[in-house]
This record gives structure tokens, C-alpha cells and sequence, in this order.
């Protein structure tokens, strides 16, 4: 115990490291990544959510293409389900049965499977969100957020073919649904209808193909590109909150081994676990409930997971009033709009945001320190408006249960959510940006004057005060943080000899400079901060943090 | 609370880069029960904070526990597997809906805390055993010196001008050249994923003459048999009664019949649309004009038709106009007449491609 | 309260709010979302009994006519001067009718402008049958009462002994397996897919309609009810009579609606009511997503440097 020797590695072990090693040179490689550091904070293990979801679902989804069939050839049900048996449907709805019914543990994991899928994505946009919410996508990071988002677009796509690979009633719906808009893109989309099916709708071959694509092409693009993104967060390093010692130059935090790596397994089996126990309490997908996949046939309150929602939501929301014919040739903006054209803005925007944001702030240096959402207002803002945009299609795509359950007018929710999708980002952005910047206030305040202690004493003079305290350290660091985040931008627009700069020149360099303007000028300034210099005397300095 | 992330300030400017040796203060205090004992961990003991042994151990019972609750939750997986047999022939079985709950619930179950116990135990596990951690690691300056890239940029330029793809365009045309039908390629060989659509979206199985009648029962209908306010699915009746109609068929032919007062025919029925009913009895294909849901919520007392997917609403008294919603064209009218004997047949096919709307859909060929 | 005090500061002190909160709001939901299965309460039908037309008169004339008026055409807004009290005409609705809007609770309306819910009934199965008679000899006939549909379940309250209880209960239970045993699975999914789950939808749940109608769900209606409101056409519910839909098929539709809603939840206790898509999202991030996070706030919590 006394003295610094580390204990002698076991023998086995020993042999195994020096066989790698003899051919792969790996014993400073792997110290120096044993030694990665990983700050501590609940908001950094959302991204690992969707990493061991993922895993749960490649480990499951192979379990359930053990017995699933995709194929669309008919037969007659003469399985172990009494109630539907006899009932004519399709091989790949009949071997879902199967794997519910008569192999032991299929439904569990046909459960885990699907909670997965859910959580999957869930966990992608909060992950997301804090990504977007902290600035993490900045310089250097621009690439991972492309990725990022390149993994949430395929997974969309890829619950979208999942969900409808059993060919039960709603899962057939939703095939549909994307013919339906398939077939609206102008000139081809004939073309790629009948390409994708084989033919017309609904063919034999939509549900193999899908099955290619949900099991080989899209979670091998998923796997890779999960593979980059985690290569290159390992490379540059995870952000850091602001804290003590904390700084662009070094980050603070757990090293991987033994800490970390404890702590991410732990929360594998974490994440695990909260899956499995919804599979094996709240019944999902009852598929065997819905009946077998008709053309013919539908059902009210038919809605598509989730994350499809905010798709079924705009397909509701939008009008046919901008429909227009080319001389008999049908433009059907009513599907085009929603179906296709706000998926676009939706992934579009979030691919070129991080670009947008550093071409308007002409911000060019790296960042390794978050954010405070509040000491961005603007952009803290845009997320909020965002989040509403998308939360109003979302919720848009089940007016028909808000309407049943509320007794609202059906037509009336629908022109509801249309202004809602207008009017709530617009609120969403003012409200969140006067929000940011109370608390940039207090911020300020209670850098100057110190935390409100509670306590109440009198002064010689008579009057009441409240005795003010020193923060901690700690909370120093963080709220001066704000000095470097929320800095004000705007670039000189005439040089030291009054020749207007070439940056402010022509069209777009005079709406950066409007831009850049509009993105900072709110900010309360911290620059003349001084920690606690008016910790004493609050009362009359109360009202000068506000002013700036 | 929050200033014990690092219990020494003092060294809280200090920067190192992991794998110096440490600094001379390595025999600072790092527990209470040793203060002098010098540090065995694997990163610097000013930044690691060991825990005392008592602490330690009560985390390792902790931990331990957990672990045997996740051992006797797994063995109580396996009891649940082999509790339920999988086939019929046995009862309980898990074909039948109540045991299959059970059995679902008894596997989930106890999956399930055997994951949780696992993570929970490996928890306490980092959270009282090992030592408490904030360590330092530098950011990698990620730019290259100007040094490297000037180097790296002269290599890679002597490198091209080497190979000649600067200096000898034809070499460089022609292999581009080269590449043009490979690479379109991929695309030819994707022509037969299936056929081209010519005029199929354009018609359908109904012809003049073909029997109506109900989906699922196959009857044939007679015109009386409706009353007014009613509603019937109907296809057209299968050549071939064994293998009734394809899916295919079955998509594009299915259509609603209702029956409605002649008085309540609107003016949105043209003289053309009249005749194609039956002593108010008109039918209209039941696949929206929006993106291909059946569209047969049918009110009888508004007569409109809603579509359950995205809520487009049709006029039933008045050739099927849109009335709200992001449908477009009317659903369309399909002619009926009776036969001799009573029976509702079709009079022709369609007035207008049935289904979501597409390119050429107003188009005649 | 000195607990909570002393540690309101901590700093998981936030988090757990927040867990707990969404710990009530998880629960809540899990009570406000009742299981299917509510117990079929009515009375033992008077079935194919002695009906008294003048009893069923005087029924009509004190809790029917001031809507429908007394010759059974119906009366306007207009002419009841009234804008709650207005009623559609009797003629030819026949019996069918009368027992479906009046056993459910339908009818007798206060205010017809709205869509009624079901309700408890308010008249005894006897009396409904007096007034289905007399309006169905009075207005015209339409479609008799199917007598030979089970109805709802026998009350104990109706009968003078356990024993007299007992036995109706036994034969109406067997009457109702046997009647929902029969008929063809394919056929009844098939007619109620393609012909009623575009409104009531697959689970039987209901659904909306237009203006603030909706679709009313099936779990409580018994197989009579289903039976009658196709060969009504309730409402701005269209009509299926026994010539489209034959009683055979009848039969076989509403045993897939019965077997269907009496089938447990295979996947689980928790069964979202049925709602599907909606309901699984909402589980999938409030409760899911809430549950591993708090698993990640409790590995990352920070701690102190020596306890």
C-alpha cells in the first residue's frame, strides 16, 4: 500500500495484449485512448440513448428475421391464433403472427423492437435539441451535425419501412400514403410509383423491397454513419459546460477508463431496461388486433408512429388552393407542399443552420465551450420556434383524436392548428427571446451583487435590506461565461479610413450586416463585470443591472 | 455543494498534459483515514479523490446486491420461457391472448430488472468504489501548422504533376470519358424494378355490365334492396368466384354505393352525372383523390364524405365535390344501371383516373 | 417539512420535481385512460311478450309527442317555437327504432341540436316495447325489434330470487356465446373493415365526424345494439339493412366486433385503450424517454469529493 508500484497485469492478459500488440503496435494508442475524458453531465449521455437503442434494435432485429416472411403471396391463416384463423392474408402478416403466437418470447421482443424504434428517434431529436440549443455545432463540429442529421433523416425513413412491413391495416396505409405522394411528383412520379412497386398498387413486390431496405441497405448507412459520428466526437472531443478550470483549451471530466467506461455500460443496461419494461407492460402495435393489410378497407384514428406525425400532420394542414394545372398536367402542391416540401425544410434547415449561423456572426473561431441557450437569444429563440413549427404539425397529424376526445369541430381543429403553424413560431420566438434576456439580466445581477441569501436584516437607518452572498466559484465561472458567448458581432462597416469594408459591400453583405445586427444587439452586456463589486448597497444598484 | 468538484482551489489554474510525470505535490491528502499515504490510481491524485475505505466497502455490498438480484431476476427469465409452452396442443399456451399477457409480462418482466439491477449495481458501483473523478485533458489544437500544410501541399502537388493529370489532358478526358457509362450503369439496370405505367392508372376492371356487388359477401345487389340513407362497400363481381379479385383490382375498383332521396341531387350534379345514377342511388370510387386512403366516412344526413387519413371532405348530393380539405378533384362517379332482373351493374368505367392525383391524371390519352 | 427544507437545495432537488412530476402525470394518465370491459348494465329484455299499445301510448304522449308531434311527423323549430324542442318525423321508422334510441338512452333528448350519448335508460324494457308498438302501429312500420339478437345482460333487481337470477343470467349468457361463436370470422372482419371501421374504427373505439358529431364507440353497446343501429341508421350513420348485409352476415360482423373487444391485450396490462399510434408516442416520451434520463441524471449527478 505504501509505496506507488502498480500490480503486476495477469499472466493471460499479459500474452493477450503483447500478441495484439506484436502485430498491431497498439500500447500508446490504446493508453492515450483509455484516457479520453468525458465531462460528466445528464444532457451529453441523450446522444448515447440513441446508441444503445440502436443496438437493441440491430439485436432484435435480427431475432425477428428468423421467422418473418416478406413476402405478399397469399394464404390462408392455420396458425396457433384462434380468432383469425382461417382468415386469408399474406405471408409476411401470417409469419408476424407466427412470431407472436408460437415462438416463445417473439412478441416480447417484437415489443422491444418497436419501443426501440420509438425511443430511437426520440432520443435523436432531444439529443439534437441539445446540440442545437448549447451551440455545440460550431466550429469545429459543423460535420458531425451534417451526420447528425443525415442519421435522423434515414431514421425516419427507416421506422417509416419497419412499421410497414407486417401488412397489417394501418401499416398498409401507410405504403399508401407514400404512393399517394409518389405519384404526385410532376413527370416522374408515375414512373417511380411504378418502378418502386412493381407495378401498381399494391403489387407483390412493395414489402420485399422495403424489407431489403429496413434490414441491409438503410441500417447499414445508419451503422456507418453512427460509426463517423462517434470517430469524430472521440477525435475533437465533447463539449464542456462552463465551470472552473474549464476552458476552449483543456476539458474536465471522467477518462474513459475506469470511470466512464463503467458509467456508459452502466447506462446501456439503463436504457435497456426501460425498454423492456414498456415491451412487457404497455402493449404496442397490436397487429394481430388490426387485421390483415385490404386495399379496400381503413380505419378512423389511423395515424402513423410518431415520428411520421409531423409528415401526416402538414398532409392535413395544408389546402388545395394553390393546386395548378400546365396545360392539363396536374402540379399537385397539395401533396407536393406537405409531403415533400416540408420534410425539405425541415432537414434543409437544420443541415444549413450551423453554416447560416457563422456566415452571420462571421464567428470563424473553434468552440469547445457550451453555450448558455440564454446568452444566445436569437438562436435559443429560432429552436423554440422551430419546436413549435414542428409540434403544431405534429399534433396536427392527430386532430381527429383531439377532436373525438375534445368534441371540437373536426373542420375547426384543422383551422386551428393552420394558424397555430403561423402565428405559434412567431410567439414561440418572442416569448423565448424576452425570456433569455430577463434571465441575462439576472445573470448580471447576480454576478454583481451576489445570490439573495433569504435573509433579511435592518440597517442603522431603519430600512429593510436583503443581505446578498457571494456565489460560488463555480457559479461565477458560469455566468461570466456570458462575456464570450454572447459578444456582439457586428463588424466594422467603413475601415479605419472610411472606405466602406468589402464584407458590408453589395446586397448580401448588407443583410449580414442587418443580420448580425439583429442577432446580438439585445444582449445584455457583461463586458464591465466586476464579480461581487456591488455586493453591498443592493438596492441602489438594482436598477442600474438592468440598464446597459 | 457545487464548489467540491475539485477540493483543492488552488491548483484549479493549473494546466498538464496527461502523461507528465506528476508534480511533487502527489502526496497531497487524498483521504481522510490516510493523509500521508501516496496515490496508486492511474491519474494524478490531486484530481482523483479516493474514497475511504468504509465508504468503498458499503458501496461494494451495495453493489453486490444488485448484482444478485439481476442473477436471480435472469434465472427467473428462464422459469418464465419454460412456463408457457409455444404450441396448442399444451395449455396454457401462449396463442391464447390472456397467458400470452402473462407470458409477456413474466419474460418483460424480468428482463427487465435484470438490466436495470445490472446498470444499477455497475452505478453505485463507479459512484462509491472508485475514486471520485475530474480529471484534465487538453483540447487537440486541430489545425495543422503552417509548416505541415505547406509541406503536405508541395508533396501532394509534386505527387500530381508526376503523374501527368495536370500536364496531359487527354489522359485525364478520355478516363473521365471512360467513367460516363459505368456510371450510369446502375441506373439502366434498375428498368425492370417495373413496368412503365402507360394508361393503368387510367382504368380500371369496371366495364358496362359488370354486377356490383357487396365486399365480403360477394352478394349481388338489386336496386331495391337499398333504402335511402344507405351505404354499401361494393367491387365488381370476380370472373373468377375461386380466387375472387386481386389486390391490384381490389384497389382501384372499390367503390361506395349510396342512396340517397332523388331530391337531395344537387346542383353540382351535371345532367351527365344524373344519368349515371339510379333512382338516387349513386356510387363513387372510395379511394381519395388526395394520397389513396379509402375515403368512405359517409354522413347521411350532410351526405359528405370524409376521408378518415387527412380529413378531405367530398359532397355526395353533388358529384363528389371537395368541400374541405387538401383533396382536389371530386371522387370519381362511376355510371350505374340495372339490369333485366333488377340488378345494380356498371354502365362503363370511371368519369377520371380513380386514386391520388398525378401528372397526366386530367389528361386524355 | 424540516426534510424537504434542508434538502431543497440540493442539487438534484430539481431534478427530482421534475421525476416526480412526470411520475403523477405517467399515473394520472394511466387512471384517466379506464380499461375497456365496462359491465353491460340494463334490464332483461321483455322479450316477444304482451305488449300494451295504450300504455305506450300514453308514453309517447307525455315524453315523445311535444317533439314529434302528435300525428308523428315531427315538428320545426317553428312551430314548437322553441329552438331545444323540435323533432324529425316518425313515419315508417318502425319499432327497431324506437327501441335502439330509447333502450340507449337516446331518447327521450332535452336538447335534439347536439348529438346524444349513450345513457342509462330511463324507461323499463316493457315500456320501451308499449312504445315501439304503438308508434309502430300509429307512424307505420319500419324494421322490427330483432328479438332474437341477445340485448343486454339480465339485472339482478328484476328478478324475485337469486335462483329466477341466476337461471336468466346462465340462459342469456349462453345465448350470447352462441351467438357471437357463430358466423364467419373472414366474412364479419371483412363487412366491418370495409364498412364501419372508417368511422367506429378497428378497435370499435369510435372516431370524429364532421361539425362536432362522432362516431360513438362499441364497448358498451350490446350485439342488439350493433344489430339495430345498421338497420336504423341512427344519426348521420348510413343504413345497412338485412338486404345488403343479410342477418347471417349481420351476425358474423358482430361477432368479430365482440370477440375482438373481449380478447385480452396480449402485449400487455397497459393497452393504451386501443388508441394506437397516438397513445404509444406519448407513452414512448413522457415515460420512456423520461425514465432513462433520470437513469443518466443519477450516473452523472455530481457528488461530493469525500462521503
Amino acid at each position: 500500500m505504501s509505496d506507488n508500484q502498480a500490480p503486476q497485469a495477469p499472466k493471460a492478459l499479459r500474452g493477450i495484449g503483447n500478441y495484439i500488440d506484436d502485430r498491431f503496435h497498439l500500447a500508446k494508442t490504446a493508453e492515450k485512448n483509455l484516457r479520453k475524458v468525458f465531462p460528466n453531465h445528464w444532457s451529453f449521455m441523450l446522444g448515447e440513448i440513441a446508441l444503445y437503442s440502436f443496438i437493441i434494435l440491430l439485436l432484435t432485429g435480427v431475432f425477428l428475421t428468423l421467422w418473418f416472411n416478406p413476402s405478399m403471396s397469399h394464404t390462408v391463416y392455420e396458425g396457433s391464433y384462434e380468432r383469425l384463423r382461417g382468415v386469408e392474408m399474406s405471408e409476411a402478416y401470417a409469419s408476424t403472427l407466427h412470431i407472436t403466437f408460437d415462438v416463445r418470447g417473439g412478441l416480447l421482443v417484437r415489443q422491444i423492437h418497436h419501443w426501440a424504434a420509438l425511443i430511437f428517434v426520440a432520443s435523436l431529436v432531444v439529443h439534437m435539441l441539445r446540440v442545437f440549443f448549447t451551440g455545440a455545432f460550431r466550429k469545429p463540429r459543423e460535420i458531425n451535425w451534417l451526420i447528425g442529421v443525415a442519421i435522423f433523416s434515414i431514421a425516419i425513413v427507416e421506422g417509416l419501412f419497419g412499421y410497414s412491413l407486417p401488412d397489417d391495416l394501418p401499416s398498409g396505409m401507410g405504403v399508401r400514403i407514400f404512393q399517394g405522394v409518389l405519384l404526385a411528383i410532376p413527370v416522374i412520379g408515375t414512373y417511380l410509383s411504378f418502378f418502386m412497386f412493381g407495378g401498381e398498387f399494391p403489387g407483390e413486390a412493395i414489402i420485399p423491397r422495403l424489407y431489403m431496405l429496413h434490414i441491409l441497405l438503410l441500417p447499414g448507412i445508419l451503422l456507418a454513419l453512427i460509426a463517423a459520428h462517434f470517430i469524430i466526437l472521440w477525435y475533437q472531443k465533447h463539449t464542456q459546460y462552463p465551470g472552473p478550470r474549464r476552458t476552449e483549451k483543456q476539458v474536465i471530466g471522467t477518462p474513459m477508463f475506469p470511470g466512464f467506461a463503467l458509467k456508459a455500460g452502466g447506462f446501456f443496461f439503463f436504457t435497456f431496461a426501460a425498454i423492456t419494461g414498456l415491451s412487457a407492460f404497455v402493449q404496442i402495435n397490436p397487429i394481430h388486433l388490426f387485421g390483415p393489410f385490404t386495399p379496400t378497407s381503413i380505419t378512423s384514428g389511423l395515424q402513423p408512429d410518431w415520428y411520421m406525425g409531423f409528415l401526416e400532420g402538414s398532409l392535413r394542414l395544408f389546402p388545395d388552393w394553390f393546386d395548378f394545372d400546365i396545360g392539363g398536367y396536374a402540379v399537385v402542391t397539395g401533396v407536393l407542399v406537405p409531403g415533400l416540401g416540408f420534410m425539405g425544410l425541415l432537414f434543409g434547415g437544420l443541415a444549413i443552420y450551423p453554416f447560416l449561423e457563422a456566415w452571420i456572426t462571421g464567428d470563424k473561431r473553434a468552440h469547445n465551450i457550451a453555450d448558455r441557450p440564454r446568452n444566445v437569444p436569437v438562436r435559443t429563440g429560432l429552436g423554440a420556434a422551430g419546436i413549435t413549427f414542428y409540434g403544431v404539425l405534429w399534433l396536427a397529424g392527430s386532430n381527429d383524436i383531439l377532436s373525438h376526445t375534445f368534441q371540437i369541430s373536426l373542420f375547426a381543429t384543422t383551422w386551428i392548428f393552420r394558424i397555430a403553424l403561423i402565428v405559434g413560431p412567431i410567439l414561440a420566438f418572442i416569448i423565448t427571446k424576452r425570456i433569455c434576456l430577463g434571465l441575462q439580466r439576472r445573470d448580471r445581477a447576480t454576478l454583481e451583487h451576489g445570490y439573495e441569501s433569504g435573509t433579511i436584516t435592518q440597517l442603522p437607518g431603519g430600512e429593510f435590506i436583503e443581505v446578498h452572498k457571494e456565489s460560488s466559484p463555480e457559479t461565477v465561472e458560469v455566468l461570466q461565461s456570458a462575456k464570450y458567448q454572447g459578444f456582439r458581432t457586428v463588424p466594422p462597416t467603413v475601415d479605419a479610413n472610411g472606405v466602406e469594408s468589402p464584407a458590408a459591400r453589395g446586397f448580401l453583405g448588407k443583410l449580414r450586416i442587418r443580420l448580425a445586427h439583429w442577432y446580438t444587439k439585445d444582449n445584455v452586456s457583461f463586458e464591465d463585470v466586476v464579480p461581487h463589486s456591488a455586493l453591498h448597497g443592493e438596492q441602489r444598484t438594482e436598477e442600474k443591472a438592468g440598464q446597459h | 455543494m457545487t464548489d467540491n468538484t475539485n477540493h483543492n482551489d488552488a491548483d484549479k489554474s493549473r494546466e498538464r498534459v496527461i502523461g507528465t510525470p506528476t508534480s511533487e505535490g502527489a502526496t497531497l491528502a487524498t483521504a481522510e483515514d490516510a493523509p500521508h499515504r501516496r496515490h496508486e490510481g492511474p491519474y494524478p491524485a490531486e484530481e482523483t479523490h479516493v474514497r475511504p475505505e468504509e465508504v468503498q466497502r458499503r458501496g461494494e455490498r451495495m453493489a453486490s446486491l444488485w448484482f444478485l438480484v439481476a442473477f436471480l431476476a435472469g434465472i427467473g427469465f428462464f422459469v418464465s420461457y419454460f412456463m408457457f409452452p409455444a404450441n396448442s396442443d399444451g395449455t396454457p399456451s401462449i396463442a391464447d391472448p390472456e397467458t400470452a399477457q402473462w407470458a409477456n409480462m413474466l419474460l418483460g418482466g424480468t428482463l427487465a430488472l435484470a438490466l436495470f439491477s445490472i446498470g444499477a449495481g455497475m452505478t453505485v458501483w463507479v459512484r462509491r468504489v472508485l475514486p471520485h473523478y475530474e480529471v484534465s485533458s487538453p483540447y487537440d489544437e486541430l489545425p495543422s501548422s503552417e509548416e505541415e500544410k505547406s509541406s503536405f501541399s508541395e508533396f501532394f502537388m509534386r505527387g500530381a504533376q508526376e503523374s501527368g493529370i495536370l500536364k496531359r489532358p487527354l489522359l485525364r478526358r478520355t478516363l473521365l470519358l471512360a467513367m460516363v457509362p459505368l456510371g450510369l450503369a446502375p441506373v439502366v439496370l434498375l428498368r425492370d424494378m417495373g413496368p412503365l405505367p402507360g394508361d393503368k392508372l387510367k382504368r380500371t376492371i369496371w366495364r358496362d355490365g359488370t354486377y356490383l356487388v357487396v365486399e365480403g359477401t360477394n352478394r349481388r345487389i338489386r336496386a331495391e334492396d337499398l333504402v335511402p340513407g344507405s351505404m354499401i362497400s361494393v367491387l365488381p363481381e370476380p370472373d373468377d368466384p375461386e380466387h375472387g379479385l386481386s389486390m391490384n383490382d381490389q384497389a382501384e375498383a372499390v367503390t361506395i354505393l349510396i342512396k340517397m332521396d332523388p331530391k337531395d341531387f344537387g346542383p353540382g350534379m351535371s345532367q351527365q352525372q344524373l344519368e349515371w345514377t339510379h333512382d338516387g342511388i349513386v356510387a363513387y370510387s372510395k379511394v381519395c383523390t388526395h394520397v389513396g386512403c379509402p375515403a368512405a366516412l359517409y354522413e347521411q344526413t350532410t351526405h359528405r364524405i370524409l376521408c378518415p387519413c387527412h380529413q378531405s371532405t367530398f359532397d355526395a348530393a353533388n358529384g363528389a365535390a371537395v368541400v374541405f380539405g387538401p383533396a382536389h378533384r371530386p371522387l370519381p362517379q362511376l355510371p350505374i344501371r340495372v339490369d333485366e332482373e333488377g340488378y345494380l351493374v356498371a354502365a362503363g368505367d370511371f368519369s377520371a383516373p380513380v386514386g391520388p392525383t398525378f401528372w397526366d391524371a386530367g389528361v386524355e390519352d | 417539512m424540516k426534510w424537504i427544507t434542508a434538502r431543497r437545495r440540493h442539487p438534484l432537488a430539481g431534478y427530482v420535481v421534475v421525476i416526480v412530476a412526470l411520475a403523477f402525470l405517467g399515473v394520472g394518465y394511466a387512471f384517466i385512460s379506464p380499461t375497456s370491459n365496462h359491465a353491460v348494465a340494463d334490464t332483461v329484455a321483455a322479450e316477444q311478450g304482451e305488449v300494451d299499445i295504450a300504455n305506450g301510448k300514453q308514453i309517447y304522449t307525455q315524453s315523445c309527442m311535444s317533439c314529434h308531434g302528435e300525428d308523428g311527423k315531427g315538428r320545426t323549430k317553428e312551430e314548437t317555437g322553441s329552438a331545444v324542442a323540435w323533432g324529425p318525423s316518425l313515419e315508417g321508422v318502425g319499432a327497431a327504432a324506437v327501441d335502439f334510441y330509447v333502450r340507449t338512452g337516446r331518447m327521450p333528448s332535452a336538447d335534439p341540436n347536439v348529438q346524444m350519448p349513450r345513457r342509462p335508460q330511463v324507461y323499463s324494457d316493457q315500456e320501451i316495447a308499449d312504445l315501439a308498438a304503438y308508434v309502430e302501429s300509429a307512424f307505420g312500420g319500419g324494421p322490427g325489434i330483432p328479438y332474437d339478437v341477445p340485448g343486454d345482460a339480465p339485472q339482478r333487481g328484476e328478478f324475485g330470487s337469486d335462483a329466477e337470477y341466476e337461471a336468466a343470467l346462465a340462459e342469456y349468457e349462453k345465448n350470447y356465446a352462441a351467438y357471437v361463436g357463430g358466423g364467419d370470422v373472414e366474412t364479419g372482419m371483412r363487412l366491418y373493415l370495409t364498412n364501419c371501421a372508417h368511422c367506429h374504427s378497428w378497435s370499435g373505439a369510435g372516431g370524429a365526424l364532421t361539425d362536432g358529431r362522432w362516431a360513438p364507440e362499441l364497448d358498451e353497446a350490446s350485439p342488439r345494439d350493433i344489430y339495430e343501429a345498421m338497420i336504423v341508421g341512427p344519426g348521420a350513420m348510413p343504413v345497412f339493412n338485412d338486404d345488403t348485409i343479410s342477418p347471417e352476415d349481420k351476425q358474423a360482423l358482430i361477432s368479430f366486433v365482440k370477440n375482438l373487444q373481449d380478447e385480452p391485450n396480449a402485449g400487455g396490462p397497459f393497452s393504451l385503450d386501443r388508441v394506437g399510434q397516438v397513445a404509444e408516442g406519448f407513452i414512448g416520451w413522457t415515460i420512456g424517454i423520461s425514465l432513462i434520463v433520470a437513469c443518466a441524471i443519477w450516473i452523472t449527478a455530481k457528488q461530493r469529493a469525500h462521503d
